[in-house]
């Protein structure tokens, strides 16, 4: 919006040059011819014919003609537009120097410093904002050091179970074991000492069989492998 | 009007186009000299265009100096 | 010729730049346009600035804006870049005064119904070319001592000494006399010839639109002097900044002798 306003200024502005610039400029000049019919020659022979003409006349128009075409020459500086422009120059030296240029310094100063503090005070923030996101980051990482001790620490114990109860377990297979170990000592023991008491009557009554009948070798070899058979079965 | 002031006019048509013609010869160098100028000056800007605020400067520095000795033969136009 | 362009008379050249005195006839302190469109340049410039550091807000809006980066424009691209970063600040107000004060000058000539930039009179210019030309040598004098400002202009250093036959007359011609001259007569000389060729053009249009069928070319010098009046802006802008410039220059030349 502010810039189309803008645009239309600038075109408003070059239009009005565009209309202006012939206008104007073309009232500022005047022809030689005017110059010359305006002049005191000129306004001497007003109404005389050629032939009425002095010589001396002739002459003065020539000198007007030649002042209107010369003129003051433009390459010659004027005195008092010299001592103008000094004075002009002088009071703008002496305006911008004393009152403009130190308050406009000022302002940029000011400015330049106001950014400078705005500046320093966000660096500030920063460094505040990084060092609390440090300690943030910092708890965080010891939070999560705590939880993999945790975790850590759960396994550990976990193991610790599992191996005592494996221990347990292993001390009671063993204790079973040896029980049972125990147990067939015992049995066999007392499998033994029956075995053997059952010879001793056995034998016994293979004395009395042996005894009770006079045996022949073939007899006794059969007895004996009785004898054998009837302990083999009677143990197992 | 006058054949005086006739005949003043054309020595003085003559002197100015004199004068008009020493002008255009003024212009000449300083408008071979200034178009060498400013293309050297583009080529040096356009190899090294972080260099070209100085080239600038430089440039139009230059271009016063040339354009100084066609403006002389302006103000001869005038004397 | 046609009747209508034996109407058209082109007006002798210092018609264009001659105004009637207003008041003082005769005196030395004669006023007349030119010296009504100075005093109102250095108006303009100092109204410009005050007003522009009157306010002095934080946040600068509009007038106070434009006159801050004016006053950097100058510093920063002419000041600091010729001078180097200490004497360019120092120097930066006589520098914007400078700037300023032509630049209005220069752009009378476009303004409608003023149409006359008093730099186009060599007065103007050459005060202000003699101003700094006196100020080049009491500052060279003043910072290198008299011998030495001399010594260091007109004998440059790390030249054969024979070649000093040679050297110095063109180092002192180009130095004491063209210089000046020419630091005039590039203002004075543009303003000029922009003026004539805005006449010119303003003129042609008048011819033609007074004669009768004529008026059809009419948009020839019309659209010319139109596209003329902006180059003349940028030529207003250009010779101001050219003339500070140089005056940039030749101060700084005297304040560090070259090497």
């Amino acid at each position: 919006m502010k810039m189309r306003s803008r645009i239309l200024a600038v075109a408003a502005l070059a239009a009005g040059l565009v209309v202006a610039v012939p206008g104007v400029a073309s009232a500022s000049g005047e022809s030689v011819g005017v110059c010359i019919v305006e002049s005191p020659a000129g306004e001497e022979i007003v109404g005389l014919t050629a032939e009425e003409l002095e010589e001396e006349q002739v002459e003065a128009l020539g000198e007007a003609a030649d002042e209107c075409v010369e003129a003051p020459n433009p390459v010659v500086p004027e005195i008092n537009e010299l001592i103008w422009g000094g004075i002009f120059f002088l009071i703008v030296l002496v305006g911008l120097m004393k009152f403009a240029v130190p308050a406009l310094k000022k302002g940029m100063a000011d400015r330049e410093e106001r950014i400078r503090d705005d500046l320093e005070q966000a660096e500030k923030a920063k460094v505040d904002g990084q060092e609390q996101l440090s300690s943030y980051e910092q708890q965080l990482a010891d939070a999560r050091e705590e939880a993999a001790r945790i975790i850590e620490e759960a396994r550990a114990s976990a193991d610790g179970v599992r191996q005592e109860l494996i221990a347990q377990a292993e001390q009671d297979a063993a204790g079973v074991r040896e029980r049972a170990n125990v147990d067939i000592a015992a049995a066999t023991e007392r499998a033994t000492s029956d075995l053997q008491a059952q010879v001793g009557e056995l034998a016994i009554e293979l004395a009395e069989k042996v005894v009770e009948h006079s045996l022949d070798h073939d007899t006794q070899t059969a007895l004996i492998e009785n004898y054998i058979n009837e302990v083999g079965s009677s143990s197992e | 009007m006058t054949i005086l002031t006739i005949l003043a006019e054309i020595t003085g048509d003559i002197e100015v186009g004199l004068k008009a013609m020493g002008y255009g010869l003024a212009a000449i160098g300083p408008g071979i000299g200034i178009g060498y100028l400013v293309g050297n000056a583009v080529q040096a800007m356009a190899r090294q265009p972080e260099a070209a605020g100085m080239v600038r400067t430089t440039m139009f520095l230059g271009i016063a100096f040339a354009e100084a000795l066609a403006l002389f033969g302006f103000v001869l136009f005038f004397l | 010729m046609p009747a209508a362009l034996a109407a058209f008379e082109f007006p002798p050249v210092s018609h264009l730049f001659e105004w009637p005195v207003v008041i003082l006839d005769g005196t030395p302190l004669a006023i007349n346009k030119t010296v009504v469109l100075t005093g109102a340049a250095a108006l303009l410039t100092i109204g410009f600035f005050v007003l522009g550091s009157r306010k002095r807000a934080l946040v600068p809006s509009g007038f106070q804006n434009l006159a801050e980066s004016s006053y950097e424009l100058v510093e920063e691209n002419i000041a600091v870049e010729v001078m180097g970063a200490e004497d360019g600040k120092r120097w930066t107000p006589f520098l914007t005064s400078l700037f300023f004060f032509i630049f209005f000058m220069n752009i009378f000539e476009v303004i409608p119904g003023i149409q006359f930039p008093p730099t186009s009179r060599i007065a103007i210019p050459a005060l202000l070319a003699i101003i700094v030309w006196l100020m080049m040598i009491f500052l060279g004098m003043k910072t290198q001592g008299v011998g030495g400002y001399f010594k260091s202009s007109l004998f440059p250093p790390g030249v054969p000494k024979v070649l000093y036959l040679l050297v110095t007359p063109i180092e002192f011609i180009s130095t004491f006399l063209v210089r000046p001259f020419s630091h005039a007569v590039r203002l004075f000389a543009n303003m000029m010839a922009g003026h004539i060729l805005l006449t010119t053009f303003a003129l042609l249009s008048a011819a033609l639109w007074l004669g009768k069928w004529n008026a059809i070319f009419l948009p020839l010098p019309v659209v010319g002097g139109a596209a003329m009046t902006g180059f003349e802006v940028l030529v207003a802008v250009l010779q101001a900044y050219i003339f500070t410039i140089l005056t940039a220059v030749y101060i700084g030349g005297s304040l560090h002798p070259e090497h």
